[in-house]
């Protein structure tokens, strides 16, 4: 990696960091959510501006170029970004089913009360 | 004894009139429900105009989630038994008196109506019954008992197993699933023969192309109903 994509990397992220920031802020994004992005961020950021670090490590576990070991970490990366959001929709339609299960049965109810009241209503008139 | 229908049913304009009217005739001592999983054909307005007593989903939750609000209005409201019965008339509630007997006299956990006792009535075509004798296989293996007829929707269920498919109940095909459930909580299960018919309306849920699916996901969802905690 010479100083030119260093450089390309670091603006792409921090101009991605910022803009992540920004819909946290506006509240159209949950913090608990962009969590995970903005590790993977900080992430990209810290292995572009230290091109050594990525070097030893992919020394260490024994890949060639020093490149690879960051697709296949950012890979691994996405990877569980996509399971962790299987499992939120996996948990919200338990809920959802739950809530249309309770949102009927409430239905059920209040109609069964509003003819009963319309009924009582009637007698009176009577 | 307060025993409970319940009618799961999505657009079954045809026969869903008929069905809950053959209940209030020939199910002696049973109420019943129709849970109407949100039907884009005219199920609800029938519900309505003959003032059957319906539950609208507000949005469709497939076979499992219908069935699931069933039994969560019947242990809601103190029932003692529960029994589904399908709104494409495919079931006949003649069995049901007989099946509840069988629970009560011989202190059941669940009843299920099954074709394969007596091979009597529709049973159903060559290569659905290679599938569920495979089904039939499985569940021996797994738990050492024998169930003729692990798809039959057909089944009774006491308040004890209501509470417990009110909590948790398989999304679509959750037959063989939720038998293997309540076996292997040393639930006791008894199969009584009855006759089903073929449908008179409406199509099944279980297309040539979802069957590939059918088998896969029940076959998984056995085992690992099986290897739960």
């Amino acid at each position: 990696m010479n100083i030119r994509t260093q450089v390309f990397v670091a603006v792409i992220v921090i101009i991605a960091l910022i803009l992540l920031i920004n819909m946290i802020r506006k509240n159209q994004l949950e913090l608990k959510y962009a969590l995970l992005w903005f590790v993977l961020g900080i992430g990209i950021l810290v292995f572009g501006c230290f091109p050594w670090l990525t070097a030893s490590m992919a020394n260490l576990l024994g890949i060639g170029l020093p490149i690879n070991l960051l697709f296949f970490a950012g890979f691994c990366f996405s990877l569980m970004i996509i399971f962790s959001l299987t499992m939120a929709i996996s948990r919200l339609s338990v809920k959802m089913k739950k809530m249309i299960q309770e949102i009927a049965l409430l239905k059920k109810q209040m109609d069964e009360l509003t003819k009963l009241i319309n009924e009582k209503e009637e007698e009176k008139l009577k | 004894m307060k025993r409970l229908v319940i009618i799961p049913a999505y657009n079954e304009e045809e026969s869903i009139e008929n069905t809950v009217r053959s209940i209030q005739k020939n199910a002696k001592g049973f109420d019943y429900v129709v849970v109407n999983d949100c039907s884009t054909d005219r199920t609800a307005k029938i519900c309505e105009e003959n003032h059957f007593n319906y539950i609208d989903l507000p949005q469709n939750l497939g076979i499992g989630g219908a069935v699931q609000t069933g039994y969560l209005y019947g242990y809601r409201n103190g029932y003692d038994a529960a029994v589904q019965v399908d709104g494409d008339g495919q079931h006949d509630p003649a069995f049901l008196v007989q099946m509840a007997e069988c629970m009560e006299k011989e202190q059941m956990d669940m009843v299920i109506g099954s074709r394969f006792i007596e091979k009597q009535g529709f049973q159903s075509s060559t290569i659905r019954r290679v599938g569920i004798r495979y089904f039939t296989f499985l569940i021996k293996m797994l738990t050492g008992v024998t169930i003729t007829d692990p798809t039959s929707g057909l089944r009774l269920i006491n308040k004890d197993i209501m509470r417990m498919f009110a909590e948790r109940y398989p999304n679509d095909y959750p037959e063989p699933e939720s038998v293997v459930a309540i076996l292997r909580r040393g639930k006791k299960v008894r199969e009584i023969p009855v006759i089903m018919k073929e449908r008179s309306g409406g199509v099944s849920s279980i297309s040539p192309q979802k069957s590939v699916y059918y088998m896969i996901k029940v076959s998984l969802a056995i085992l690992i109903e099986r290897i739960r905690k």
